[in-house]
């Protein structure tokens, strides 16, 4: 299953979700949005308002599922671990 | 000093700022608001940190949880504690979008940590102390977009809109005589119990206020 994380470089609630995932040792595909620049930085934080509806971070994306903030339980739940 | 989008930026902290520096800042402001730095006090430094390394990059100590979008005046509400731009959204989280500040009357802030979905329904939110509004007194608070006016009456607080329905006037910024307040620019009165007043159809719209150790919140 194809995961993606939008995060904040500085964000304490990115790195606790990035730790728990590759503590887990779970593949997962990572934007820092506030190290991108011009455009491509707008189109991340437009897809991230898109996908959550906010501009909160993390947004982790498992599947169909969108989980906004650092929910460590709903992740084990989705990824079985 | 420097120029940011054609307008003048001061800046309060410069090189060598620590910790502590933004602690003992931060934590009487957000007192007065009706916040407190989390329980937990490794997940503070862990976020003061990061803050400190924005601070270097950029100059100022941007919320390391939200995106900046480069424009100044949309950037202030983002610069921590940012609680005065988001007291509706806090309030209902019952912190800030970190977690660095939590409610008061929150006993362990770790519990709250990553929660981020916004509640519905009504919120108590947080709008002074009690002991910033003496007995005699009207003031304004901003609550998300909502201009509220808090009066003192004895021993009871009252809130209703800020904008007086002839010309917009502030309310918060009137003269109290009673249970009335009397509007600073043409002298609409209204009564700060149930917002009513003498002209017609121009009722201004009330909110529960609660008062709990010291802090004055209003139901929106």
């Amino acid at each position: 299953m194809a995961i993606k994380v939008y995060a904040l470089s500085t964000c304490p609630y990115c790195r606790m979700t990035r730790r728990y995932l590759d503590e887990n040792g779970v593949e997962y595909d990572v934007t820092e949005v506030d190290l991108l620049e011009g455009e491509e930085k707008e189109a991340a934080v437009a897809e991230v308002k898109r996908i959550s509806g906010g501009a909160s971070f993390p947004v982790v994306i498992i599947g169909d599922e969108v989980i906004v903030g650092f929910n460590k339980a709903r992740i084990k739940e989705l990824l079985s671990l | 000093m420097s120029e940011a989008g054609g307008r003048p930026v001061r800046r309060m902290f410069g090189p060598g700022t620590t910790i502590a520096d933004l602690k003992a800042y931060m934590g009487p402001f957000a007192e007065r608001l009706g916040y407190k730095f989390n329980t937990d006090e490794a997940f503070v430094n862990d976020v003061l940190e990061a803050e400190l390394e924005i601070l270097e990059q950029t100059g100022d100590v941007f919320c390391p949880c939200r995106v900046r979008s480069g424009d100044p005046k949309e950037d202030v509400a983002v610069i921590c504690p940012c609680i005065p731009f988001w007291r509706d959204q806090f309030a209902g989280l019952r912190k800030c979008w970190c977690g660095l500040f939590i409610l008061n009357e929150v006993e362990d802030g770790l519990e709250l940590l990553g929660v981020i979905e916004e509640p519905q329904g009504p919120v108590e939110v947080p709008v002074c102390r009690v002991t910033d509004l003496p007995s005699g007194q009207i003031r304004h608070v901003k609550v998300g977009k909502r201009d509220i006016a808090i009066a003192h009456v004895g021993d009871d607080f009252y809130a209703l809109s800020n904008l007086c329905r002839h010309a917009f006037g502030p309310l918060g910024e009137g003269f109290m005589d009673g249970h009335h307040v009397m509007c600073p620019w043409h002298g609409w009165r209204y009564d700060v119990r149930d917002g009513t007043t003498d002209h017609p159809n121009a009722d201004v719209k009330t909110y529960e206020v609660r008062v709990r150790d010291g802090d004055i919140f209003v139901v929106v």
